[in-house]
């Protein structure tokens, strides 16, 4: 027998561990506030009375030191600007999300090798958010797509950029990029046009909606944070 | 020993956001209507009669807390009751009650008590929905920036390419379940909003949240709680003379992240009448079905409780069914994946009006988890209990709304799901 540790440090992005300390005491459960509120209550429309309730506002913060496990080369990859999957070499399915293990029934859980893939791919199904995550609400209405890596047999989803939301359709040819600055996570990876797009068949009274929708959702931006 | 389990009782402390009320005193509430129908339950028989309670709760996120229902139990007065909490995201409350059917199936309780909430309210909106949205996997999914009305906008998306389904349609099932919350007096949407019935224009006219969805087309969040009281045979005629029995019960279950569907290798040729349905001008995946277009788990879920319950054709044989709806088009897959309909025709019951409240098989009539609110392990607790009281005909008594009873309905179907339809859970109900 050997014991596994200690681990040692080959690379390291340093956090400030100073602002994290405290960000996590802040975060401490002791109320900031409190307000008390009169509200009608009771368990049926039929049935309410005025009753009176205090709230705090209490706030909660968690920091979590999470490994990728043996999935990290993915990670690795993007810190260098490259897009790993894995391949199971009994069945050959590919698989990005990268698996370990191959999940076909047949290959009772086969461990499965590294390639690289090509930065190409197809949109498989798409959206367009109106309400993206708080960090990324200056970059609304924002283009997310399951996009299906050239090769694989599995779909990613990212969001897209130079695009049109109007135009953005399944079936669309798309590069894959990944960000100059890599932060480490599945953020890192975003997808362009690699053709002309063809936009979905929409009647006039859906296109003039489609395009009231995204002139308010660009209010709200503007509104938010300020003129691009 | 006869497998019947039947359901003696079912209450519900209404959905609102928010509720301000304490998780252990709606659920108080819930409990109490249960007593109050069934005056011949004992609180202490729970533990000298050996009987059990199930619990259902989605997020330890939301309540600030684990191991909530210890304080529920506690507050009941239940200490010492033997007691688990079921939980798989937005499938928790289905699974608790299934699992209470199989636990009294299995002869080793008697009586079992479910009971389930959630208080959605206390974080800020946007940390809601990465609480759900974490149900997804953290390092593949939640992490490409998309909330969970962004990957069900993508199904949905794909539901319309492959099908042909349109704005119009998700807008009609919106209208549909908001105008059938109306009379419902456990219902978030009138609660919040009144009285008057909406229309497509309204719904259109509602924010857009993640294109096609828009904010009337999405789940409400939601404060509340519900009790539902099963038994066995015997216990069952004891304690009421007008049982409602779960005849029925599955579960499924699909992949964690939604883009490993179209090819997966588990699901080749499960379903080969679905697989040959595909237009012969879209790329065709591995697995043709369910792709992203429909729901796997519903599927294997709904076919284990129809042979659970015997049931051949669940169009003609079914009278009723809430469907697990947080997103519209959920409504237009499920009626698919439960066979009312072949895949892709989903919109065609709705556009013949077969699941309008005069329909042929009438769907939502609680409002479901746009309008009478999802507070997520509540959700399906809350849906089993409205079709046990149309199979028990109590709605004239528990909604003050005996014009929304419907006559003589013989059988009913609840589904359940959580994640983009991870897992699943189903049951049969009958008179």
């Amino acid at each position: 027998m050997k014991q596994p540790g200690p681990e040692k440090v080959l690379r390291e992005q340093k956090i400030d561990e100073k602002y994290w300390e405290n960000w996590e005491r802040e975060g401490g459960w002791r109320p900031v506030g409190w307000k008390i509120v009169e509200m009608n209550d009771g368990p049926t429309l039929n049935d309410l009375k005025p009753e009176q309730f205090m709230i705090v506002h209490r706030p909660h913060a968690d920091f979590y030191h999470h490994s990728y496990g043996k999935v990290s080369k993915f990670f690795m990859g993007l810190l260098e600007g490259k897009l790993y999957g894995t391949k199971c070499p009994k069945c050959g399915l590919v698989y990005c999300p990268p698996r370990a293990h191959c999940y076909n029934p047949k290959c009772r859980l086969q461990e499965t090798v590294w390639i690289e893939l090509p930065k190409k791919g197809e949109v498989h199904s798409y959206t367009v958010m109106a309400i993206a995550w708080p960090s990324m609400a200056h970059l609304q209405p924002l283009v997310g797509a399951m996009v299906r890596i050239e090769g694989t047999n599995t779909c990613l989803p990212m969001t897209m950029r130079n695009i049109d939301p109007e135009k953005v359709n399944i079936g669309l040819k798309v590069n894959i990029h990944i960000e100059k600055q890599p932060k480490g996570d599945l953020l890192d990876v975003y997808a362009t046009p690699a053709e002309e797009p063809k936009p979905p068949k929409r009647t006039p009274e859906e296109l003039k909606r489609f395009r009231e929708d995204m002139e308010k959702t660009l209010a709200w931006v503007r509104k938010t944070f300020g003129p691009k | 020993m006869s497998k019947k389990v039947g359901i003696v009782a079912g209450s519900i402390s209404r959905f609102d956001n928010p509720r301000h009320t304490l998780q252990e005193e709606m659920c108080a509430e819930a409990v109490k209507m249960i007593l109050d129908d069934v005056p011949d339950l004992e609180i202490g028989d729970f533990i000298k009669k050996g009987y059990a309670c199930c619990y259902s709760y989605f997020s330890d996120i939301l309540e600030q807390q684990q191991c909530m229902h210890w304080i529920i139990h506690d507050y009941l007065g239940l200490s010492g009751v033997p007691a688990f909490r079921v939980e798989s995201g937005g499938a928790t409350p289905i699974d608790a009650v299934v699992n209470a059917a199989l636990w009294i199936r299995s002869g080793m309780f008697p009586v079992v008590l479910v009971v389930g909430w959630e208080k959605m309210n206390e974080l800020p909106i946007q940390k809601v929905n990465e609480a759900i949205a974490i149900a997804g996997d953290t390092d593949w999914d939640f992490v490409s920036g998309f909330t969970y009305n962004a990957f069900y906008a993508t199904l949905e998306t794909r539901r319309m390419h492959v099908y042909g389904e349109t704005e119009e349609d998700l807008a009609e099932v919106a209208v549909l379940c908001h105008n059938n919350s109306l009379d419902n007096p456990y219902a978030q949407w009138p609660a919040q909003h009144g009285f008057s019935k909406i229309t497509v224009e309204d719904v259109y006219k509602s924010r857009l949240i993640s294109w096609p969805y828009r904010l009337l087309e999405c789940a409400m969040t939601s404060e509340g709680a519900s009790a539902l009281l099963l038994a066995n045979e015997e216990m069952t005629k004891k304690l009421t003379d007008n049982p409602v029995w779960i005849t029925g019960v599955g579960f499924g279950t699909d992949t964690m992240r939604p883009g490993d569907r179209p090819d997966n290798p588990a699901w080749k040729g499960l379903y080969p009448e679905d697989e040959k349905i595909w237009p012969k001008t879209i790329p065709r995946p591995l697995s043709p079905y369910p792709d992203l277009t429909n729901f796997g788990s519903l599927r294997v879920a709904a076919r284990m409780a129809y042979k659970d319950a015997g049931i051949k054709n669940p169009r003609k044989e079914i009278s009723l069914v809430e469907i697990f709806d947080p997103y519209a088009g959920v409504v237009l897959a499920g009626l698919e994946d439960f066979d009312f309909c072949k895949r892709g025709e989903g919109k065609k019951l709705l556009r013949e009006g077969v699941i309008a409240p005069d329909g042929e098989l009438p769907c939502q009539l609680s409002g479901a988890l746009t309008a009478q609110g999802h507070a997520v392990g509540s959700t399906s607790i809350a849906q089993v209990v409205d079709v046990y009281w149309q199979l028990s005909n109590q709605i004239g008594k528990k909604w003050g709304a005996p014009g929304r009873q419907l006559s003589k309905p013989k059988r009913g179907f609840v589904h359940g799901h959580g994640g983009t339809g991870c897992q699943a859970g189903a049951v049969v109900l009958e008179v």
